[in-house]
């Protein structure tokens, strides 16, 4: 707490003085959702400025992407949003595979829509598990971490671990799925649309939460653009910007799914989007679940992927492609590449700069959580400070998103 | 999405095509008029600025730097990369008056490859430490050589540090791993001047 700006009154009862009060907020603090520090002035309980401090996760991914071989960069890209794995995986798998110009088979393609589609869902449930601890409400957290442990179950079974997945490969996926994976996937669509109504009720349908959300930390059209917003929150501010629709990559324009968009700007609309993308999400998966076919889930051009085990013990020619992948990988054409994608976040996508060796010249990460969190600037002026941790929550920002 | 590029090509840009990807040069001087330009037509969005770095590109002959604005249309569906040239030490104008959220895009680039932008209203470093000399994502930047002062007072320099892993030099702590149970401590191979680990007293 520190002396801020001397601020003169001059009213009919006489004149006085008063002064702002500079809040120091985290970094490590339960409701910055990371370690988030920001700098607050206020004049009694309504915020005069803000200013956020990011950087504490800096870990430099970018950097040590680059002095790595491509495929080792999936270890890399979902360590950023630790909670949305599956997205920064496929954002930079695809900017990859633009540049070598790998054929991914269609079952691959299925496999990574239902994951990612999976994830989202995982992310919002996160979102709204923690949003409405801020609040002060306890008991949604455990509900949601309930339908996210099923989904970490999903992920397990694919992948092995429960974060950090490194599931996707470029050209393909790292090994097919199990056979339960299918049953899972089905299960979850049938029993989740009831947990969802569910949460329509118990949390939208709230009175208190409308009256604390409801025309609060209104970000308009306009302020959304300038601040260079995207992705949900942008859509809470009337932009149907979504880049599953509008430049579809991995077979997205083969299901059927609406972009949902609401005028109102504010910390309730922001909530509201991201509730009703669970249930388009939901209806993503269902779909691509019957579409699933049996078939290949890798790239068979020797020169991206690693030749079936059993080939090794017959082949020369596949011993070599093999040496060859695992002591230096690949090497792309020189150029550089950048695919969007939509997160649970924003746009997300890799800007990659290749020089025609096997690792990647320059990796630049546009992560949606650092554009979106400057706008906090903007929305929380002239609110009060409770309202400001609920509006850093409807946002959703993830710090390892932002630091990078 | 052509008369935008009419119109930067009289600004003097360039364009190139690279995998369905649209990207122009403009000269330095003309980068505001060409966002300009381009958010007039439509692409309102700034997605992303970022820095390049040739300095061990090769084949690179232009200048070293190089600094990218993403930009796009509301509807996502038309993009367009725009390309500044500069050297060591050349600045460029703030994009923070055409759009706010610009600022920590723009620290972001001054942060990791050290290009200043004249007139942002704070530029700071954003990502790394205030204590940290140097720009991370310059190619001249060491990958994890940066000797680190830790808050007990010991000093590591990783230089040495990895000196005594190899086994070349002392290192460090001198300790270079005892021989496993069962097995002579003379038949381990000794490298020449390597310290031992201290004989236990007494046995």
């Amino acid at each position: 707490m520190s002396k801020g700006t001397v601020v003169k009154h001059d009213t009919e009862l006489g004149a006085f003085d008063t002064q702002h009060m500079r809040i120091n907020v985290g970094p490590q603090h339960p409701s910055t959702h990371g370690v988030l520090r920001l700098v607050v002035d206020l004049d009694g309980e309504r915020i005069v400025s803000l200013r956020p401090h990011v950087g504490y996760l800096h870990t430099g991914f970018e950097k040590t992407m680059e002095n790595r071989t491509y495929q080792q960069g999936v270890t890399y890209s979902n360590r950023m949003d630790y909670v949305n794995g599956f997205a920064h995986d496929l954002a930079y798998i695809l900017g990859v595979e633009k540049l070598i110009g790998a054929r991914v088979p269609e079952r691959a393609q299925r496999v990574r829509v239902i994951l990612t589609e999976l994830n989202r869902i995982a992310s919002h449930l996160v979102f709204f598990g923690t949003t409405l601890l801020d609040m002060g409400a306890l008991t949604p957290f455990f509900y949601t971490m309930r339908e996210r442990e099923v989904l970490q179950d999903i992920f397990e079974s694919v992948s092995g671990v429960r974060m950090n997945y490194g599931y996707f490969r470029v050209g393909g996926l790292y090994r097919d799925v199990p056979e339960n994976f299918e049953p899972m996937v089905r299960q979850f669509v049938k029993e989740f649309p009831d947990y969802l109504d569910q949460y329509k009720d118990l949390f939208m349908g709230n009175d208190i939460l409308e009256a604390r959300t409801r025309g609060v930390a209104v970000l308009t059209r306009q302020q959304a653009l300038d601040w260079c917003l995207t992705g949900p929150s942008l859509r809470a501010s009337g932009v149907p910007l979504d880049f599953r629709k509008a430049a579809p990559y991995s077979g997205y324009q083969d299901y059927d799914f609406d972009v949902p968009c609401y005028d109102d700007g504010d910390i309730w609309a922001r909530m509201q989007v991201r509730m009703d993308e669970m249930h388009e999400s939901l209806r993503i998966v269902a779909q691509a679940i019957d579409m699933l076919e049996p078939g290949p889930t890798i790239d068979p051009d020797r020169r991206i992927s690693l030749p079936p085990r059993h080939e090794l013990e017959n082949s020369m020619e596949a011993v070599i492609f093999h040496f060859k992948l695992v002591t230096e990988g690949f090497h792309p054409p020189k150029g550089e590449v950048y695919v969007p994608t939509e997160s649970a976040r924003g746009e997300l996508g890799y800007y990659i700069a290749s020089d025609g060796g096997s690792m990647p010249y320059r990796v630049k990460v546009r992560a949606p959580s650092l554009a979106n969190l400057q706008s906090l600037e903007v929305s929380s002026r002239g609110g009060l400070f409770a309202d400001m941790v609920i509006n850093i929550a409807s946002f959703d920002p993830v710090l390892g998103d932002v630091d990078k | 999405m052509s008369a935008l590029l009419e119109r930067l090509a009289e600004l003097g840009g360039v364009q190139h095509e690279f995998k369905g990807m649209t990207s122009v040069t403009v000269p330095k001087r003309a980068v505001l008029d060409a966002l300009r330009a381009a958010r007039a037509d439509g692409l309102e969005m700034l997605t992303d600025i970022h820095g390049m770095d040739y300095l061990t590109y090769p084949g690179h002959t232009g200048k070293r730097f190089a600094v990218i604005y993403n930009v796009h249309d509301v509807a996502g569906r038309r993009r367009l990369f725009i390309r500044v040239d500069l050297d060591d030490g050349e600045t460029l104008p703030t994009a923070t008056g055409l759009w706010s959220g610009a600022s920590f895009l723009e620290r972001e680039t001054f942060d990791m490859m050290g290009v200043v932008f004249d007139g942002h209203p704070d530029l700071r470093k954003l990502l790394t430490p205030e204590d940290l000399e140097g720009h991370p994502h310059r190619k001249d930047f060491p990958l994890g050589e940066t000797p680190t002062l830790f808050g007990d007072g010991r000093f590591l320099d990783p230089a040495s540090f990895r000196a005594g892993l190899s086994g070349r030099d002392q290192g460090l702590t001198g300790w270079k791993g005892g021989a496993r149970d069962g097995v002579v401590a003379s038949q381990t191979p000794k490298a020449p001047g390597t310290a031992q680990r201290p004989e236990k007293s007494g046995s």
